[in-house]
């Protein structure tokens, strides 16, 4: 088996790397997929904590690349799903505690275990950022419609084209979009942010404050029906395994009262 | 945290460690205001020293060595990374020492071949285990939330089956409970050596990304964050709220013991036991059970309500 390597990289932090590698990680899983989420940000970690796996958490990366355990011995398997594993990072140690060539020949042992690895990337654009797209064929960028992230973005976009031999393929999921806050002029919509950046989409997430009641849980979203963001990252995954998949809805212009009704009773829309 | 670490390694001595030291000039003014704390105190003790990534002239290794001889200090060992730095130490007739000194979590230190100083630690743990007095009467079952039952089978599921610390270099000390023996002073004089020097003192709390690791017991005054690590090879004790991980009886002690004013932690290991919290992320830590202690029972850990007699 050749699995995928996908980096999940923002530059900015706090817009939700790791709460997109969360719920895309699950959301693929859900498919059938084998999945393993890696862990990068060593030092701060905290992939293993939305996953609620963080009690689970034995050996990590960075004993693995030490060899002071065997991979399979570092990966934990994920509570509800079995071919969903975690891979996380050392809280003890930092980002000089591997280096490129070790991540590399990580990514390529994971590779033939598992359909998809994601590798959750630090923010930054330092050695840590360098390490977590060593590995990786493709990359998912992660932004907020905010001025600031999407300059983060574009500089990280640009990185990721200067190694076009290696990172085939980059896509963009705009996280944390407000459509209220948009039709008002007050946030950037998606025309502007794609606008700027001019990448292919591969997703967009609505604020939702689910996602806090999620992460508190240690359950990601995507695993749970009923929740905007749930099905935004449930899209993705599926937009990821190649299907054709139309965008959710956000618009708030036809925001009458039949609207209003109608989603009453169906308050998740495709 | 300071920029130099003191390890004590009951078995040979001290380790000091001034390789967090970014500069030359660092580590001698550190090096020399630790040192000078007293003279008595080095006296007869066997010295190690790490100067870590530090790049040494033979003359700057020349003035370091001086500063250790003026307080009587002479390091029986020195651990170097860069190959300038190791030169130099030959260049002024030092013992090298091998890797790296210590590193954490896992205790993979380089234990040079002491058969003499072994051999006396295992007497002396056989006459305290002798004595050993059951301690089960100190304590009550409380109902703490920490979960063993499927733990066990988590980590056999492995494939490579339970979790093993490096294979360690000497015998775990048997006597892990000499401290709450009640002790009448004629005992007192039996009880010594390393056991008693092996115990590691530390005021403040471990935030996370924080470890401490020793190779006795730990006493700390402060909290153990989440993220944080206690890693031991007696007992472990810490007055505060253990939130973070803590391992006691590394390296097959299943005789050590962790306690806290709050046991609320993500994960504790004793000797070959674990056990875990429950599955839902915490968020509030105000609710606890009071002081506990958690020790292996019929293989499992267990964890009871601490009451003073």
């Amino acid at each position: 088996m050749s699995g995928r390597v996908i980096v999940i990289t923002s530059g900015k932090g706090g817009v939700g790397k790791t709460t997109a590698s969360a719920n895309i990680g699950v959301a693929l899983a859900n498919t059938g997929a084998s999945v393993c989420l890696v862990d990068m940000d060593i030092g701060l970690r905290n992939l293993d904590i939305l996953m609620g796996l963080e009690n689970r958490v034995v050996y990590n990366l960075v004993d693995v690349v030490e060899e002071r355990c065997k991979l399979r011995q570092a990966l934990v398997k994920d509570k509800r799903m079995p071919n969903l594993s975690l891979l996380p990072a050392a809280q003890t140690r930092d980002k000089t505690a591997v280096n490129a060539e070790q991540m590399k020949k990580l990514c390529e042992e994971l590779k033939s275990m598992f359909d998809f690895v994601l590798v959750d990337s630090p923010a930054g654009i330092e050695s840590g950022f360098q390490n977590a797209i060593a590995g990786a064929e493709e990359a998912i960028v992660i932004t907020t419609p905010e001025m600031s992230a999407v300059r983060d973005a574009d500089r990280i976009i640009g990185l990721l084209e200067a190694q076009k031999d290696q990172i085939t393929q980059y896509r963009l999921v705009l996280n944390r979009l407000r459509p209220k806050m948009v039709a008002n002029s007050d946030m950037m919509g998606v025309e502007d942010v794609l606008e700027i950046l001019s990448v292919k989409l591969l997703g967009v997430v609505p604020e939702d404050e689910e996602i806090i009641i999620s992460t508190n849980k240690g359950e990601p979203v995507s695993g749970t029906d009923n929740t905007r963001s749930g099905l935004a990252f449930r899209n993705i995954a599926r937009r990821l395994r190649g299907e054709e998949v139309p965008f959710m809805d956000l618009d708030v212009k036809n925001d009458t009262w039949v609207t209003r009704i109608v989603n009453f009773f169906n308050p998740v829309r495709v | 945290m300071s920029k130099i670490a003191i390890i004590s390694q009951p078995d040979q001595g001290v380790l000091i460690d001034v390789g967090g030291c970014a500069s030359m000039q660092e580590a001698i003014s550190h090096l020399s205001s630790t040192l000078q704390v007293s003279s008595q105190f080095w006296k007869g003790v066997n010295v190690a020293l790490n100067l870590g990534d530090l790049e040494l002239t033979s003359a700057q290794v020349a003035h370091i060595l001086a500063l250790a001889k003026g307080v009587g200090v002479y390091p029986y060992q020195v651990f170097a990374q860069r190959p300038l730095t190791r030169g130099a130490l030959l260049e002024n007739g030092v013992t090298l020492g091998d890797g790296t000194p210590m590193t954490l979590p896992a205790m993979t230190m380089k234990v040079p071949e002491n058969p003499e100083i072994e051999e006396d630690w295992e007497d002396e743990s056989v006459n305290i285990s002798d004595d050993e007095p059951g301690v089960s009467i100190f304590y009550e079952p409380s109902e703490n939330q920490l979960i063993t039952d499927d733990v066990t089978d988590d980590l056999t599921d492995r494939p490579d089956g339970p979790i093993d610390f490096e294979p360690k270099a000497q015998k775990a000390p048997k006597a892990a409970k000499t401290e709450k023996t009640p002790a009448p002073s004629d005992k007192k004089e039996e009880v010594k050596g390393p056991v008693q020097a092996g115990v590691m003192y530390l005021r403040q709390t471990l935030r996370s990304g924080q470890t401490v690791s020793h190779q006795g017991h730990i006493v700390i005054i402060g909290d153990v964050n989440p993220g944080g690590e206690v890693v031991a090879e007696g007992d472990i004790t810490v007055w505060g709220a253990l939130r973070g991980i803590a391992r006691a009886g590394v390296g097959g002690n299943n005789e050590a013991e962790i306690r806290a004013l709050r046991l609320q932690p993500i994960q504790i290991r004793i000797g070959d036991a674990f056990a875990r919290s429950p599955d839902r992320n915490r968020l509030h830590y105000d609710v606890h059970n009071g002081p506990e202690t958690a020790r292996i029972v019929d293989g499992k850990i267990k964890v009871f309500k601490f009451s003073p007699q």
